[in-house]
């Protein structure tokens, strides 16, 4: 178990490290960009006297190195822009502060997130389920119709856009049948049903465009497990076929689709920005896309940041949970 | 002689291949009594997994099975899939040639010991666990109760074949089919597993199939004995026979093949030129004949007449299937 332990301490040394070389990178490509936040801030007509106020009050008139540092120093002491009664807190962890918006980026994030996570996390049990089952069975009637079918299925999820069939589930189920609320989000504390209500349509579009690549992984690594000395040795054991190819079958196969999962969900939880855009919520996507419009620098750093804190953070999940479910691993 | 617990007849394995129809075994006869050791010699290609697979009811579905199985007096072939396994590693059981694939590398040996016995008792998964310690330590591993909770890849390659020998017994079965069991260990370790062998079938009177080609281990304990070669039966008879009378010309090469420390040195030592055909590429004639040393005294028939077992001189049922009548002098 300390080995474990160790592992997870490591790689959370890494984590940090990396996160920090990001935050560099991220900083440094958007505020190299020519487009000044004081100047969209100062308003028009913009006297150059009051831009430099602005600049000054959003300590835009700092080195770019000087921005850096305060911006780290923020994330773990909050930060405070002009003084007295006109100041503006932002509180630790201060990721950046949006003056368009008037809202430190953490409370901006935080606000979008709970519609990312829904979209995301109801999508992804939703494709892990149809994409394993569909994969398993694939794999069992391997070159007779059903799998043909399967893998024809994953053929066009792959090679459609989510848009695209975005757009055509709300026409079919929204206008045409009228089955489905065709956009916005309620809350699951104000109301699960609405809320799931409200779900279901992004939730299958992207279930059925994503199951794609789990059929097809969960197809190849069944057919490969399936082959393997010990499935015939749990056959001779006396095992019944759904053991053979649940319990010993789809066991082996499933580090890999572990894999698959949490890099998916982890990008996703950034923001599924196309998804968001069509169904019109209002989440971290959506939130990045309108940022980038306005020129928010503040905003796009946080988002993008976090974003790719996701990534990193599922990733060590991955490699945890792989350390898990394969003892070749983690009893060396 | 005693009752045969496992009798076959005829017993015929044919693939349905791209390449065509592939006749694995073509018709072969055995049986073994309760204590008993019947060993099934032959080189590779022979038939002889094959045929333990096809009494196991464990083929893939590519193969058509014909013939007779009989346990006890009751046929297994057709057997409903459910009722067969009932029968499968309780009543027979097989032990692999490579432990460590034949054993699920993500589950712990004493979990895949237990699973063997749950499936055909009820009994909670604690009671199943002590049971597969009990077992554990049956055959010789030590301090069992620790080290049913490691994973296969934790084990040497000798332990690792106790665990398969133990996954076998754990349900006292009447027959063990043990497929080439020391082939992948080094010779120390071979000599123990082999003694392990034959001490549980001393305590238990299991019927043991032995399949092996080291003739070696064979002379030492077989009862009867089985050449197979290209998917049929070469010679059968009990172990004296074929030791001291062996009729057929292939028994007699695997016999020069074999290192003797008893006998000194032959002149010449005669190890079988060639490889065996591929199943049913011989259609006519004796399948050995491309490789054998005495068809010049047979002549034409070798070629055009297919040789059938015939009895031979020996003890009970000493057959060979070869035109040459008399038994062979060694050709020098
Ligand atoms: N699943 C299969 N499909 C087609 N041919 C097979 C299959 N399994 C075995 N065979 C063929 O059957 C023959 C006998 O194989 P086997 O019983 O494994 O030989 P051995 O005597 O070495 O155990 C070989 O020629 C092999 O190619
Ligand atoms: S039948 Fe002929 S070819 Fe076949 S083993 Fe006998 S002598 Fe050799
Ligand atoms: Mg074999």
């Amino acid at each position: 178990m300390p080995d474990i332990l160790w592992f997870i301490i490591r790689r959370l040394l890494a984590t940090v490290l990396v996160m920090l070389a990001l935050s560099l990178a991220v900083y440094l490509i958007f505020y190299a960009i020519p487009a000044d936040p004081a100047h969209l801030a100062c308003g028009k007509p913009c006297t150059p006297d009051r831009l430099e106020q602005a600049r000054h009050f959003m300590q835009l008139d700092q080195s770019t190195i000087q921005q850096y540092l305060n911006f780290l120093k923020g994330i773990f002491a909050g930060r405070t822009f002009g003084e007295g009664a006109a100041a503006v807190h932002c509180n630790a962890p201060c990721f950046g502060y949006s003056f368009p918006l008037a809202r430190p980026v953490t409370t901006l994030i935080l606000d979008r997130l709970p519609v990312t996570a829904s979209i995301a996390v109801g999508a992804a049990v939703l494709w892990l389920i149809i994409g394993v089952s569909l994969g398993v069975v694939a794999a069992l009637n391997r070159g007779r119709p059903l799998d043909r079918l399967a893998v024809g299925v994953a053929l066009i999820g792959v090679s459609t856009p989510s848009f695209l069939l975005g757009l055509l589930a709300i026409l079919v189920f929204g206008f045409w049948l009228n089955m489905v609320p065709v956009n916005g989000y309620v809350p699951f504390s104000e109301s699960p049903v609405d809320w799931a209500w409200h779900l279901v349509t992004p939730w299958l579009v992207l279930a059925v465009l994503q199951a794609a690549s789990y059929i097809r992984l969960t197809r190849a690594q069944m057919l490969e497990e399936l082959n393997l000395d010990h499935i015939t040795t749990a056959r001779a054991k006396g095992a019944g076929e759904a053991r053979v190819v649940v319990t010993h079958g789809l066991r082996g196969a499933l580090v890999p689709i572990v894999t698959l999962f949490g890099l998916d969900l982890g990008g996703l939880l950034g923001g599924a920005i196309l998804t968001e855009k069509v169904f019109s919520m209002q989440g971290l996507g959506e939130l990045l896309i309108s940022a980038v419009g306005q020129l928010d620098v503040a905003v796009v750093v946080g988002v993008t940041l976090f974003s790719a804190f996701l990534i990193i953070v599922a990733n060590l999940v991955v490699d945890i949970v792989h350390g898990a479910l394969d003892p070749r691993v983690s009893h060396g | 002689m005693a009752e045969p617990v496992l009798e076959v007849h005829d017993l015929r394995v044919t693939f349905d291949t791209e390449g065509g129809l592939v006749p694995a075994v073509d018709g072969i006869d055995f049986s073994v009594a309760a204590g008993q050791t019947l060993a099934i010699v032959g080189e590779s290609g022979s038939g002889k997994s094959v045929s333990s697979a096809a009494v196991m009811g464990i083929l893939p579905s590519n193969a058509e099975v014909k013939g007779e199985v009989l346990l006890d007096g009751r046929e297994l072939v057709g057997l409903p899939s459910d009722e067969l396994r009932k029968i499968r590693g309780n009543d027979i059981a097989l032990v692999f040639q490579d432990a460590l694939s034949a054993l699920n590398p993500y589950y712990t040996v004493g979990w895949q010991v237990a699973e063997a016995y749950r499936l055909h008792h009820d009994v909670s998964k604690k009671a199943a666990f002590q049971r597969a310690i009990e077992l554990l330590d049956k055959v010789g591993i030590p301090d069992a109760a620790r080290r049913a909770k490691s994973y296969p890849h934790e084990f040497s390659g000798g332990m690792r074949q106790r665990v398969v020998i133990a996954m076998a017994l754990v349900n006292d079965p009447r027959v063990l089919i043990a497929d080439e069991p020391t082939t992948a260990l080094d010779v120390t370790v071979q000599a123990q597993i082999m003694q392990l062998l034959a001490d549980v079938q001393e305590e238990f009177g299991t019927a043991l199939v032995l399949i092996s080609h080291d003739l070696g281990v064979v002379a030492e304990v077989a009862d009867d004995v089985l050449v197979m070669y290209a998917g049929r039966a070469a010679e059968r008879g009990t172990v004296r026979d074929l030791f001291h009378r062996a009729a057929h010309p292939y028994s007699l090469g695997l016999l020069g093949a074999m290192p003797r420390i008893d006998v000194p040195p032959r002149p010449r030592l005669t190890t079988i030129p060639g490889s065996p055909p591929s199943p049913g590429s011989i259609k006519t004639g004796c399948p050995f004949q491309p490789r054998c040393a005495y068809t010049e005294r047979v002549g034409e028939r070798c070629i055009t007449e297919r040789p059938e077992l015939t009895p031979r001189p020996g003890e009970g049922d000493h057959e060979a299937a070869c035109h040459l009548g008399r038994r062979p002098e060694a050709v020098v």
